[in-house]
């Protein structure tokens, strides 16, 4: 089932769980960055994972801190990655609080600053306004070399209808990703979509075919630049808007067709697309975290987000005895069947993460795993889902961090230590150090290299 | 928790404090004086005080008419029941504090968005407050009237008719009806396009359909694929499309109307076949959700436009059966363009014996169906092609792109031209102009270069696709557009508000020569125009897509009714479901009924499967048919399957749900989201005494947070509890074993007991139904969030319609032919169009991007 099962590649390995067959190409000697990289002792992948409505925080929290300490009923899956894995606690998402006057829509909030650390502004029209998040800032930085800035990542459709959060426009709970403070990122469920959106159109592996495709889509884009810059001369200024949007994006489909075309003669996967959405979570949910992997392993991108459900997820689970739905177990009132049941899909959804983590970590990357040059952070902003409480949230990071991350620890922060620390630190570890995110006052401290 | 409730009692405290201490003098004599915190409405008797005549109300013109000596009426009027809590001391609510004392009521011109959110309160029953005083039903009448009257008369002196987005993308319905229209493809939107956020309720929103790189590439794959097979290019490599069924698809009948008689499951799609070449169809049978075998031996046929090709006998016992190794696959050779293709089983012998004379199976939702499939079915066809594909002789998308064809060289220029000037006009959806045509012609010949003549073409029509021209609707003001004065809109850009409307696509040749002419702007013309756009198939876009987000519909599609509760719950009914309802507001369009109807219709349509669910005796097989109900209980939308599950949990039935999609979808009173830390409603099977949700909630009233807002939902969704969570009729609560209670009361103090009084009560409401629906209608024709400015345009059309009986012509004619739909206002800076004409582009984007 697994995508890759063996610890040393093979160059031609079939994804099964897939029904697909890709020629891997061998990672070291593929992009010459990765060899200026190892000396330079920054992780070059970035990933963040997001569930929804909180978790069960009594089996989340492990009971010792330090580096001693004993994993937790929910982070038991990830026993076989303890040495890379810090568990975080005490760190607060402050600004998905309610402001004076903001009131509800607690989960529209967590998902909207989970990554961006911002106050979001509160509308359902189109004036939404949050941050560029971490994951983004990290594509502006590791995604100059890949084809694909990022990818975004779900498994529930945006399309259920009705509210989504009081007051808040859809935007914020259908995402965690912005590309820039007015530019939420659609996440993608569809694998088939995500699966065109990393191999484009032609499934052929050939280099004069991918070639000639690339040329194609350059004067197609040149012609759109075109057609734009002459509707621009008879637009007034107020109404072009929308138009410089689009020719943002014809900028960066541009600059994304050059990265391939330096590419092009790189061995490319032998693919099946995948079908369209499997039926039950468990194939979804791997099928999505197969093709995050694929994305890492074949260099597509580096830089990740994936969303297991929108805040307010009302799926049920039952294959593992939850027939519930999951909102409503989260609002469990301290009922021990509830609570019970929480964890239980805060477990399974802990299982799915694990089964990502070991893809990555049994594929061979420069002088260790993809997992040992990677950093992935995944929670929720909402810790208990009762009460909409955003302070002391489930927050796990996990890998090596190409060296600048030695995990199996949990530590205990300062109550009300902005989230944002952890990303100023983390931003740091990926070769952007920045002063300030969001509304970190500092840089999270013993998050420390070897 | 606690603090919640303080925090709320003390809102309710200083509330009566405020009364108390009021110092209006009218308030102080009538008021008997409430000193004490009592349960009890505070009584007023003096009624008499304000005038009852609407005579009396006539305003008065000039500010400061409340300075000194006696406020007028309405003054009089709001003081007594509104300023108590909307005043400047004590500012009520405290987000968007509403200050009553500081407005003067008797201009309305200075507050308008104000007193139009008062109307809209008040209307609705939610202000004042129940259990506080409100004016007996005479002086309430009035002083809405006067308060109406007098906005209504400002917004006709001083019209604002709204500006939609000025570029508004197409969303994935519409680029996925215009590919149709324009090229007779056939796309699968939802597998091509990610999905459009929604604003409003719908998502054709112009503010709120953005575009991002992703989507962007998105556009650029699907014109490179929708090219190609228009042309039908001979260079496709073979692809795989796959169909799939729901594992909850019951397949022991006869499908549906394109399955062949006497055939049993399987499935239909309409397929398009991009060239003449061989395809494989490869069939997938293994059922059940964990993929276990199917038993027995089974004969299968594979028909194309109903033309036998080829029949298999599957045996199960053959190894690899659902193990997706060794699917039965035919290769056949299959010309270019959309064919039906259908496979099917043989039907078993028994089909000639009526369904419900026929032993039962388990349902599929059951655990038994999952351990003992009964007998195969299919569950995926792929189609796999084209191979050794050749041009297609003659297809439709052929006919419509190649209207000339070059006998040599030297013609092909002149007939690429002409070939893209025609394409361009209807996808632009205006007339075109060589700054228009000029581009495409240059990449069709930079294709010309690297191919032949149809190559050139194809690359054309691709960039077509992805043209801002084609993608944007966009909406110009004219260079004599002066800040602040509505503008009318072109013919062209009518045309396309028309056909976006109505069809959600682009306008057909007749529309776009009618605005060539001018003459689409006269409103003879017009009418005519939406009465042919009603009558044509292409209005089932505005079913699915008004209609689907307006009740929710889309939602049946991820409904998931809790196995063990709702075993015979299968794809069979969800199918049947969202059919009923389309064929039903089809249906009701198409005979121009009073949309009142909707509420009260005596019949609707179903097929075997749906019948069954509704106990309506001697319905057979798949084909949908109308019929009358024998009682009222099931009347209109109410009593429809459809609208029941989405309003209902997988679990159990949601009277909050209901309530809150009633008020919500059908009267328009959306009340506010619940804060956080509320109390879950406790589920039975929790160790607890099985009750009713009626009791349930009833408790989780008690609590003063939720009370005020569930006393409003709650009631209206008690009327539906005799219908299950999915539409089913029941008389009692199988969990708490007594007799469903139905009866409950409206805001606005109205009783009934069950579907039938509440439908009747609910008419009592018609004018806010109406009004409701005409603003989704309106924000959905717009494609824009409503404002207080087009309350008045609201109030005229259901005014207007209101003679009409409100049929359907007579409230979209209301909106096509209202100012906001016909006219806009320019940008509000009235940046003048050719101020930037000689602005590089780069630089402007750069100015503009600080």
């Amino acid at each position: 089932m697994g995508l890759i099962t063996k610890k040393h590649l093979h160059r031609r390995t079939f994804l099964r769980g897939l029904g697909v067959s890709v020629a891997l190409p061998l990672l070291d000697g593929m992009v010459p960055a990765f060899a200026a990289a190892r000396t330079t002792a920054a992780a070059r992948r970035f990933g963040a994972v997001y569930v929804p409505n909180g978790v069960e925080m009594r089996m989340w929290t492990p009971k010792t801190e330090g580096s001693g300490f004993g994993m937790s009923p929910i982070l038991e899956p990830l026993a076989p990655f303890r040495d890379q894995t810090f568990v975080l606690s005490g760190l607060a998402d402050k600004v998905a609080v309610p402001a004076p006057g903001e009131g509800i829509g607690d989960h529209a909030r967590a998902a909207s600053t989970w990554l961006t650390g911002v106050r979001v502004k509160k509308t359902e029209g189109p004036d939404i306004r949050a941050g560029v998040s971490l994951d983004q800032l990290a594509a502006q930085h590791l995604g100059k070399e890949t084809q694909l800035a990022s990818l975004e990542l779900a498994l529930d459709s945006v399309e259920v209808l009705g509210a989504c959060d009081a007051g808040y426009s859809c935007a914020y709970a259908n995402t965690i990703s912005w590309r820039t403070p007015t530019t939420p990122l659609p996440m993608e469920n569809n694998p088939r979509a995500v699966f065109e959106r990393m191999f484009g159109a032609s499934s052929s592996t050939d280099a004069a075919t991918r070639q000639a495709r690339l040329a194609e889509d350059r004067s197609i884009l040149d012609f759109v630049t075109e057609e734009v810059k002459s509707l621009n001369r008879t637009l007034g200024g107020g109404d072009q808007g929308k138009l410089h949007e689009y020719l943002e994006a014809v900028r960066d489909v541009e600059r994304r067709i050059q990265t391939a075309e330096r590419q092009s003669t790189r061995e490319l996967p032998v693919v099946e697309q995948p079908m369209g959405i499997p039926d039950t979570f468990h194939e979804h949910a791997r099928l999505m975290y197969d093709l995050m992997a694929l994305a890492y392993q074949t260099d597509l991108t580096r830089v990740g987000t994936f969303m297991i459900g929108k805040e307010v997820s009302g799926r049920s689970y039952p294959e593992i005895g939850v027939p519930d739905g999951h909102h409503a177990c989260s609002h469990h009132q301290n009922d021990p069947a509830k609570l019970a049941k929480l964890a239980k899909i805060n477990t399974y959804h802990m299982e799915h993460f694990a089964y990502f983590l070991e893809k990555l970590r049994n594929t061979p990357d420069g002088d260790g795993s993809l997992l040992d040059h990677s950093i992935f952070v995944y929670g929720s902003g909402i810790s208990d889902g009762n009460i909409h409480f955003h302070l002391d949230l489930p927050m796990v990071v996990v890998g090596g961090g190409a060296g600048t991350l030695k995990g199996g620890q949990h530590l205990r922060y300062k109550n009300d230590t902005p989230l944002t620390n952890l990303y100023v630190a983390l931003l740091d570890k990926l070769g952007l150090p920045m002063d300030q995110f969001g509304d970190s006052t500092g840089k999270l401290d013993y998050l420390t290299g070897i | 928790m606690k603090k919640m409730s303080l925090a709320v009692m003390a809102v309710v405290l200083g509330w009566v404090v405020l009364v108390a201490a009021d110092p209006n003098p009218a308030m102080l004599k009538k008021n008997p004086g409430p000193t004490a915190i009592t349960a009890q409405p505070v009584v007023m008797h003096a009624q008499a005080a304000v005038p009852a005549s609407p005579a009396a109300w006539s305003p008065q013109t000039g500010g400061g008419a409340q300075a000194a000596g006696t406020p007028t009426p309405a003054r009089a009027l709001v003081n007594r029941y509104c300023v108590g809590c909307h005043n400047e001391r004590r500012p009520t609510p405290a987000g968007a504090p509403v200050m009553l004392d500081r407005l003067n009521i008797d201009d309305v011109s200075q507050d308008p968005a104000v007193w139009e959110k008062v109307v809209r309160k008040v209307r609705s029953g939610s202000m004042p407050p129940a259990g506080l005083p409100r004016p007996d039903a005479q002086t309430f009448q009035a002083w809405m009237e006067n308060l109406e009257g007098g906005l209504d008369r400002l917004a006709a002196a001083k019209p604002n008719v709204g500006r939609p987005a000025p570029i508004h993308r197409l969303n994935r319905a519409e680029y996925t009806n215009a590919v149709r229209d324009l090229l007779a493809v056939q796309i699968d939107g939802r597998a091509m396009l990610p999905t459009d956020d929604s604003g409003y309720g719908f998502d054709n929103i112009g503010d709120v359909l953005s575009v991002s790189p992703g989507l962007l590439e998105r556009y650029m794959l699907a014109a490179t694929k929708i090219s190609r097979q228009a042309i039908g290019d001979p260079t496709l490599k073979p692809g795989t499309t796959t169909y799939k069924t729901s594992p909850l698809l019951l397949q022991n009948d006869r499908l549906s109307e394109d399955l062949p008689f006497g055939s049993r499951g399987g499935m239909a799609i309409q397929h398009p076949f991009p060239l003449d070449a061989e395809y494989v169809i490869k069939v997938d049978l293994s059922r059940n959700l964990d993929g276990a075998q199917i038993r027995g031996v089974h004969d299968m046929e594979v028909r194309i436009d109903q033309v036998l090709v080829k029949q298999m006998t599957i045996d199960a016992g053959k190894a690899g059966m659902g193990s997706g190794k060794g699917l039965p696959e035919v290769r056949i050779p299959v010309t270019a363009g959309s064919h039906l293709v259908t496979i099917t089983f043989v039907g078993a012998a028994d089909q000639l014996v009526p369904r419900d004379a026929r032993p039962s199976d388990p349902p599929p939702n059951s655990f038994a169906y999952q351990l003992n499939p009964i007998d195969a079915a299919v569950s995926s066809i792929q189609v796999i092609g084209p191979y050794d594909g050749k041009v297609p002789k003659e297809t439709e998308s052929r006919k419509r792109i190649f209207v000339c064809k070059p006998s040599s060289m030297k013609d092909e220029q002149a007939c690429a031209t002409r070939i893209m000037s025609g394409l361009a006009r209807r996808a632009y959806r205006r007339s075109v102009t060589d700054a228009d045509v000029q581009p495409l012609v240059k990449v069709y010949q930079a294709g010309r270069e690297k191919g032949d003549f149809e190559k050139g073409i194809q690359r054309g029509v691709e960039a077509l696709l992805v043209s801002p021209k084609f993608l944007f609707r966009i909406e110009q003001d004219p260079t004599s557009a002066s800040a602040g004065a509505a503008y009318r809109l072109s013919d062209f850009a009518l045309a396309s508000r028309l056909s976006f409307f109505l069809w959600s696509s682009i306008p057909d040749d007749e529309l776009l020569n009618v605005a060539e002419q001018g003459r689409l702007k006269n409103p003879t013309v017009l009418e005519q125009q939406v009465k042919r756009l009603l009558a044509d198939s292409r209005a089932s876009a505005f079913v699915s897509n008004f209609g689907g987000q307006w009740l929710y519909l889309r939602n049946l599609r991820t409904a998931a009714p809790n196995a063990d509760l709702f075993f015979d719950f299968d794809d069979n009914l969800r199918v049947a479901f969202q059919r009923e309802t389309e064929m039903f507001l089809q249906d009701q369009m198409q005979t121009d009924r009073s949309v009142l109807d909707l509420l009260t219709a005596d019949y609707t349509f179903v097929n075997e499967r749906l019948a069954r669910h509704y106990d309506i005796p001697n319905v057979y097989g798949s084909h949908f048919r109308r019929v009358a109900y024998p009682d009222k209980r099931r009347a209109g939308l109410l009593g429809q399957g459809s609208v029941l599950t989405v309003t209902s949990y997988p679990n159990r039935t949601s009277p909050v749900v209901r309530g809150k999609w009633l008020l919500d979808n059908l009267l328009g009173f959306a009340p506010p989201p619940p804060p956080p830390n509320v109390p879950a409603l406790r589920e039975n099977g929790e160790g607890v005494v099985a009750t009713t949700v009626r009791a349930r909630l009833e408790q989780h009233r008690k609590n003063p947070v939720c009370s005020s807002c569930h006393s409003q939902m709650d009631p209206l969704g008690f009327a539906l509890e005799n219908f299950d969570a999915i539409g089913k009729w029941r008389t009692d609560d199988a969990e708490a074993k007594t007799a469903i209670d139905s009866s409950g009361t409206l805001p606005d103090g109205t009783k009934f007991n069950g579907p039938v009084e509440f439908r009747t009560a609910l008419l009592g409401r018609s004018g806010d139904f109406v009004a409701n629906l005409t603003e989704k209608l309106m924000t959905y024709g717009l494609g824009r969030g409503l404002d207080y400015y087009d309350r008045p345009v609201i109030r005229k059309i259901v005014r207007d319609a209101k003679m009409s009986d409100y049929r359907w012509s007579s409230l979209i004619m209301g909106i096509v032919s209202s100012k906001p739909f016909q006219m806009r206002m320019p940008s509000a800076s009235g940046a003048a169009a050719s101020s930037v004409a000689a602005v590089p582009v780069d630089s402007s984007m750069k100015g503009r991007a600080q």
